[in-house]
C-alpha cells in the first residue's frame, strides 16, 4: 500500500511539472461553455455569418431544454473532441517510462506490477473525472442560466455513468500504451476504436450490452427522462469487467517483461 | 546469495551458459570480465530486470519468483540512472525510499554531505552530469542499506572525492552487515575494494576465487590477462 501511495504521489508531482494538472481542466471547462453558448446564440451566429439565405428560422421554434443542451455536451463535446484530447494527454502513461527506463527502475524496486499500474490508472482517471466534472458543472450553469433548469439528481445520476465510460477510456488508452512504442500510433489506435465504440452505440441492443459505449448513451438517457432503465446496470457491469480484463492484460504483458 | 544454473539468451544468442555463485554475508564481490561476458545480463537476471530462461536466485533463502519479498532484499544501480529530469534529486530519493518504506532524514542528510552534494540536491536531476546521477544513486542505496548491494559500473563517471567516500561508505555499510556485488572493468579498483573475484567469461564464470589466494599469484592484471588468453 505503501508503494501505491509513493506512486500516486509521483504521477500528481509529474503531473504537476508537466502543468497538465491546469490545462487538461481548463480545456475541459471551455468545451463545457462551448455547447450551451453556441446552442442559444446559433441563429445569432448564423445570421452574422451571412449563412442564413435559404434558411428559414422559425421565430416560434420552442427553445432546447436544458436537460437537451446538457446531454449534448457529453455526447457532442465530451464524446468527440474530449475522446481526443484525454487520448492524447494520457498517451504516454506507460509508453513513456518503458522509454527511458523508469519502468524497469520501478519495477525492480519493491513495487508489484499491480501497484504501478493501478496508482497510474487512478490517478490519470480522478484528473479526467475533475476535468469533466468542471465542464460538467460550467455546462450545467450556462444551461440553467440560458435554458432551463436540469433536476439536480438527474445530472448526477447522468455524471456518474458517464464516470464508468470514463474509466473505460482511460484504461483503454493505457493498454494500448504498455503494447506499444509510439506515442503518435498509441493515439491514433486508441481515438479510433474510442471513437468507433461511441458511433456504434445505440445501432443494437446486443452490441449495447457489451460497448462502454453505452454507458454514454444511458447518460444522455438518464438526462433526457429521469429515468434509471435496470439494462443499465449491465452496460456498468460489462464495461467493469472489460476494465479488468484489460488491467489482467497489462499485467501478464508487464510480468513476462515485453517491453 | 544463492545463484544455480543461470542460463539466459537473447534470440540465438547465448549470453549466460549455467552461471553459478554462492555470495556469503559481509562478502564484496567484484564481477570482472571483458565486453560482451554477461556481467550486466547476469545483474539483471539477478535484479529482476530481465528474465531467466533457466536456473534459480535466491537471496537470503527468499527466491526470486517471491517478487515483493525478494525485491526488498537488494538495492540495486544500473550503470545507466533513470530520472525524471524534471524532479528535483531531494524529491527523487525521498519517493525511492519510501519505496522501501525508509524515512530516516538525518541519515540521508548525512550521506549527502559525504557525496558533497548539499548544493544540487534540490535542483531537476535533469541538470545533474553522469557523475552526479551515480552519487545521487549511492546516496539513496546507502540510506536504504539494504542487505545485498548490486551494482553495475558504480564508479563510472565518479570524482576522487566522491571515489573515496564510496570507499569508506562501502567499508562501513560491511561491517553493519551488508553484503556486496559489483561488475567492474578497473581491475585495480577491484584489488583495493573487493573482498573476493569472480571472473566472467562468455557467459561461464571461469574462476572465483577470495583476493587474498589470488593476488599470491600476482596482480590481478595478470591474473584476468591469463585468464582471457587460457580460456580463449
Amino acid at each position: 500500500m505503501s508503494a501505491f501511495i509513493a506512486l500516486s504521489k509521483k504521477e500528481v508531482q509529474q503531473m504537476a511539472r508537466e502543468f497538465k494538472i491546469l490545462w487538461l481542466p481548463i480545456v475541459f471547462i471551455l468545451l463545457g461553455l462551448t455547447q450551451p453558448i453556441m446552442m442559444y446564440y446559433l441563429p445569432v451566429i448564423l445570421q452574422s455569418a451571412g449563412g442564413i439565405e435559404g434558411i428559414i428560422i422559425d421565430p416560434t421554434m420552442a427553445k432546447p431544454e436544458g436537460q437537451e443542451v446538457l446531454a449534448s455536451t457529453l455526447n457532442s463535446q465530451f464524446d468527440q473532441l474530449g475522446i481526443i484530447i484525454l487520448a492524447v494527454a494520457t498517451m504516454s502513461i506507460i509508453q513513456g517510462e518503458k522509454a527511458n527506463g523508469m519502468m524497469g527502475f520501478i519495477l525492480t524496486r519493491p513495487v508489484s506490477i499491480s501497484s504501478y499500474l493501478n496508482s497510474k490508472i487512478i490517478i490519470h482517471y480522478i484528473l479526467a473525472v475533475i476535468c469533466i466534472a468542471l465542464g460538467y458543472a460550467v455546462s450545467y450553469g450556462y444551461s440553467a442560466y440560458l435554458f432551463t433548469t436540469v433536476p439536480m439528481t438527474q445530472a448526477m445520476w447522468a455524471f456518474v455513468f458517464y464516470c464508468v465510460w470514463l474509466l473505460f477510456i482511460i484504461t483503454f488508452v493505457a493498454m494500448i500504451s504498455t503494447f506499444f512504442n509510439s506515442p503518435a500510433f498509441i493515439a491514433l489506435i486508441s481515438i479510433v476504436i474510442l471513437l468507433v465504440c461511441r458511433f456504434i452505440a445505440g445501432l443494437h441492443p446486443f452490441i449495447d450490452a457489451v460497448n462502454p459505449a453505452s454507458n454514454s448513451l444511458s447518460a444522455a438517457n438518464i438526462l433526457m427522462t429521469g429515468n434509471l432503465e435496470a439494462r443499465y446496470s449491465i452496460h456498468i457491469i460489462v464495461t467493469l469487467l472489460l476494465v479488468l480484463l484489460m488491467i489482467t492484460t497489462m499485467h501478464g504483458f508487464i510480468a513476462k517483461k515485453k517491453f | 546469495m544463492l545463484i544455480e544454473n543461470l542460463q539466459k539468451s537473447f534470440g540465438q544468442h547465448e549470453v549466460l551458459k549455467g552461471v553459478a555463485l554462492k555470495i556469503e554475508k559481509g562478502e564484496i564481490l567484484g564481477f570482472v570480465g571483458g565486453n560482451g561476458a554477461g556481467k550486466t545480463t547476469t545483474l539483471n537476471c539477478i535484479t529482476g530486470l530481465v528474465e531467466q530462461d533457466c536456473g534459480k536466485v535466491m537471496i537470503n533463502n527468499v527466491l526470486k519468483s517471491q517478487s515483493l519479498a525478494y525485491k526488498k532484499q537488494f538495492y540495486f544501480i544500473p550503470d545507466t540512472i533513470h530520472v525524471f529530469p524534471n524532479i528535483a534529486a531531494y524529491d527523487w530519493i525521498h519517493f525511492v525510499l519510501s519505496l522501501y518504506e525508509r524515512t530516516d532524514d538525518a541519515k540521508l542528510q548525512s550521506f549527502i554531505h559525504i557525496f558533497g552534494m548539499e548544493k544540487s540536491i534540490n535542483k531537476p536531476m535533469g541538470t545533474f552530469s553522469y557523475g552526479m546521477l551515480h552519487k545521487m544513486a549511492l546516496i539513496t542505496a546507502f540510506t536504504i542499506s539494504p542487505p545485498i548491494l548490486i551494482m553495475d559500473e558504480p564508479l563510472n563517471g565518479l570524482d576522487p572525492l566522491a571515489v573515496v567516500a564510496f570507499k569508506n561508505c562501502l567499508k562501513e555499510y560491511v561491517e553493519n552487515g551488508g553484503t556486496v556485488l559489483f561488475s567492474t572493468h578497473l581491475l585495480d579498483v577491484a584489488e583495493k575494494i573487493c573482498r573476493s573475484i569472480c571472473f566472467l567469461k562468455d557467459g561461464k564464470i571461469v574462476l572465483h576465487e577470495s583476493l587474498e589466494n589470488l593476488l599470491v599469484d600476482g596482480s590481478l592484471e595478470t591474473i584476468f590477462m591469463e585468464k582471457q588468453a587460457n580460456e580463449g
